[in-house]
């Protein structure tokens, strides 16, 4: 009657608070062996897994984001709250796990007894007894236990006691039919199994939806035997019960009442002498913080020095971005540019090899382009995550990102944004007032994201004589500085017209735990840098690649084949001659042509139109198209090298003025800075926001402003005597 | 009536109660500033504003604003 192992093996979820050991314990069940998957939809990241083979417990363990409480104050939390009880894709979980810090009991449980009120299946599992321990206490199981009505395990995850007899509780309090021992022999295929059954998971989108994957079907097979039936799993959360200030302090109340109880003192273990000491040193159990955090806290928040670190510690990331970033970009050009010239000496000069040198190569070098500073930014970003520091950059800008109607939990989508406003905009979600959620999504496309650095690459190095390199790199840092100095100022225009980004009013707050120093976890920091960057290339790529094929598409056809006059001319020439009338003659010239009358004011002509037009949908786009449209073939040389060649000789044909001169440079520039160029940007937008509302006033607005900035930049540079 | 606001730079004191009807009042809770419990001003950034107080062992970044509903 059952088709398959992975359509019925149990799932066991694991919550707990931010730092409470949950994510150690996950790998100490699991391995290293787990996929990180999303939430349907949404950035909420869960790892799932299958339990290691020595535990002999066919089952999976899913992670789920920290919380510490059961009343979601954020849409983020509110999506781990709700698949506690029903997950989308894997169903309703047969066990929860609530990891504890041991030393932390007296905030931990109130997770624990909000669980239990909800009348969840729980076993708690008490995590960090070593720090407990070097206060002189440990906490008893048994009282814990009986007090609050549920199994309870200490577990020393560095060690893997405790591991064992988790592992029999859990066996205990899954149903006894629910039980699939794991056998040796079946090894690889409940492997294989798994592997395909998350494979799937990992496919699947929003749309597709199939509720309770594996409880639904199980469910059907066994009617009225048993609670696995999704209907049986939905929990009722008792809003009066999660929310009410009262009732909340009184169960704290309870909870130090439990704590006093079920802490108990390990003398025997302890030197006397130095116990009396640690005693005094915690005179009321449990409410000291960490000292090294503290001590560290006083110099790194400190009141003037904290901004000098902040300031430095940014500077430092920005300088890594340029630093690393730059020579790496140029590799995947350089090695691009090989490849396309490979292909065009083995295809020889027809459709086909111009096909696939300029439509197919070209776009999914300008794919890659990109990759290296998402990558550095992420990690980076990581790094600073996982030691602790992000938290506390939020808590010192909160001050002046208030002022202009953002919050301090703006910093770190504000961040992400400079790597790209997909990840960026989702990040949001954190922030729980919406008017400062919505008003940090619309100024994220100002942030200097890494789809335009290969674009500016181009344009400074355009302007950037080659004896004064250095003249390039302040152009540069001057971009990113007004990036993020003109999203303050469109931060505090629109918070002038508070009404305009949403009407009602929403009490805006700050609160933040700032997590313990610790030194960052390289696996799960290079894990995720992983995940963002093949989130990234998935989500763009295909966009990129295929509006480079119909940008070569308009540019190559419909003349295809023109007949020039060979007379008295190279090969080369007439190579040459014939790409001029091709282009001249095709579909993007005439789509160029058409919105030429747009382009002179600007300075510019049809060529850059319609390399622009294309950017709309991708930034990142517009070096690959001016490459397709001024038909620059990298021979041996990198593309941008040639570029920059064919643009200082590009001529407006009918003035016969210079195309690209210090002044329309500086205009694209600044029409890059505003333009909403993403079409990922607007749908990401649209659906954070639930409208269309917002992403078409970003759109209008900085389109408008972009064009509007670039006409008074060009002409003004020239009446100053620029050309 | 003094505030957690009102406290200074490693200053220490014991919450007497907290404002109910402010509307951070639920999560300041969940954080566990409850009546009775000590806190501790650890950090304050430029502006004295958010502030980092001490709770049961953990530091929590608030904003004064905020920090008013802790009655001391």
């Amino acid at each position: 009657m059952e088709t398959a192992n992975s359509e019925k093996i149990p799932l066991i979820s694991l919550i707990g608070a931010p730092n409470s050991g949950k994510t150690t314990l996950f790998n100490c069940l699991s391995g290293k062996n787990y996929k990180t998957v999303n939430y349907p939809g949404s950035t909420v990241e869960y790892s799932v897994a299958p339990f290691l083979p020595k535990y002999n417990l066919n089952a999976s363990v899913l992670d789920t984001p920290g919380i510490i409480s059961l009343y979601a104050a954020s849409p983020d939390e509110q999506v781990s709250i709700d698949s506690l009880s029903y997950h989308p894709d894997y169903g309703a979980p047969d066990l929860i796990l609530v990891s504890v810090d041991s030393s932390q009991i007296s905030r931990h449980l109130l997770l624990v007894k909000q669980m239990i009120h909800s009348q969840f299946k729980i076993i708690v599992v008490l995590t960090m007894g070593d720090i407990l321990a070097r206060k002189g206490y440990k906490v008893s199981e048994s009282i814990l236990s009986e007090r609050l009505g549920c199994d309870v395990v200490r577990i020393n995850s560095k060690t893997g006691e405790g591991i064992e007899r988790l592992v029999e509780l859990i066996k205990k309090n899954l149903e006894p039919e629910r039980i699939i021992p794991f056998s040796e022999n079946k090894k690889e295929e409940n492997y294989s199994l798994f592997d395909s059954f998350f494979l799937k998971k990992c496919h699947h989108d929003g749309s597709q939806r199939r509720g309770g994957f594996f409880r639904h079907r199980h469910g059907g097979h066994h009617h009225g035997h048993h609670h696995h039936n999704v209907e049986h799993h939905r929990h009722h959360f008792d809003e009066q019960y999660l929310k009410d200030s009262h009732k909340l302090m009184h169960i704290f109340k309870e909870i130090e009442n439990i704590e006093r109880e079920s802490l108990v003192k390990i003398q025997e273990t302890i030197d006397p002498k130095k116990l009396d000491k640690v005693n005094k040193q915690f005179t009321i159990l449990n409410n000291k913080p960490d000292p090294f955090t503290v001590k560290i806290d006083r110099l790194l928040l400190h009141k003037y020095w904290g901004i000098v670190f902040f300031l430095l510690i940014m500077a430092a990331m920005f300088t890594c971005i340029f630093w690393l970033a730059s020579p790496l970009i140029e590799l995947i050009n350089t090695l691009f540019a090989f490849l396309a010239s490979s292909a065009s000496n083995a295809l020889g000069n027809n459709w086909l090899g111009d096909l696939v040198t300029h439509g197919i190569i070209d776009g999914i070098g300008a794919v890659f382009v990109f990759l290296p500073q998402i990558i550095i930014l992420f990690l980076i970003l990581g790094l600073l995550e996982d030691s602790g520091y992000l938290a506390r950059g939020a808590m010192l800008v909160d001050k002046p990102l208030s002022k202009i109607g953002l919050n301090g939990k703006s910093f770190v989508p504000m961040l992400s944004g400079f790597a790209c406003a997909i990840p960026a905009t989702l990040a949001t979600r954190t922030i729980s007032n919406r008017r400062e959620r919505f008003l940090t999504i619309f100024i994220l496309p100002l942030m200097t994201c890494s789809a335009r650095l290969p674009v500016y690459a181009l344009l400074v190095a355009f302007i950037t004589p080659v004896s004064k390199p250095w003249i390039g790199g302040i152009t540069m840092t001057g971009i990113y500085i007004a990036g993020i100095l003109v999203s303050v100022i469109v931060a505090a225009i629109i918070n002038r017209f508070p009404e305009m980004i949403i009407k009602e009013k929403d009490e805006s707050s700050f609160i933040l735990e700032l997590p313990t120093y610790k030194r960052p976890v390289w696996s799960i920091v290079a894990n995720n840098t992983y995940m963002n960057s093949k989130h990234y290339i998935r989500r763009a790529g295909p966009i990129i690649l295929t509006l480079s094929l119909v940008l070569w598409f308009l540019t190559y056809f419909p003349n295809s084949n023109p007949t020039v006059n060979e007379n008295n001319k190279t090969q080369e020439q007439i190579t040459e001659a014939r790409n001029e009338i091709r282009l001249e003659s095709s579909y993007a010239s005439s789509l160029g042509k058409f919105i030429e009358p747009v382009m002179n004011p600007i300075g510019l002509d049809w060529r850059v139109g319609t390399a622009l037009v294309s950017t709309f949908a991708a930034r990142e786009v517009f070096v690959s198209s001016l490459a397709v449209i001024f038909k620059v073939t990298a021979s041996g040389e990198n593309i941008q090298e040639s570029l920059l060649k064919t643009m200082r000789e590009a001529k407006i044909s009918s003035t016969g003025q210079q195309l690209f001169t210090p002044a329309t440079i500086a205009g694209l520039i600044v029409f890059f800075m505003f333009a909403l160029q993403c079409i990922s940007t607007i749908a990401i937008s649209h659906k954070e926001t639930g409208g269309w509302r917002i992403p078409v006033m970003q759109f209008v607005f900085y389109s408008g402003a972009a064009y509007l900035l670039t006409f008074i930049t060009v002409n003004g540079l020239r009446a100053l005597g620029i050309q | 009536m003094k505030t957690a606001a009102d406290l200074k730079l490693g200053e220490k004191a014991i919450i007497k109660e907290i404002d109910v009807n402010h509307p951070s009042s639920q999560r300041l809770i969940e954080y566990g500033f409850t009546p009775g419990q000590d806190i501790e001003l650890i950090t304050q950034s430029l502006f004295n504003d958010p502030i980092a107080l001490s709770v049961r062992g953990s530091l929590v970044a608030i904003r004064k604003k905020e920090a008013d509903c802790i009655k001391i």
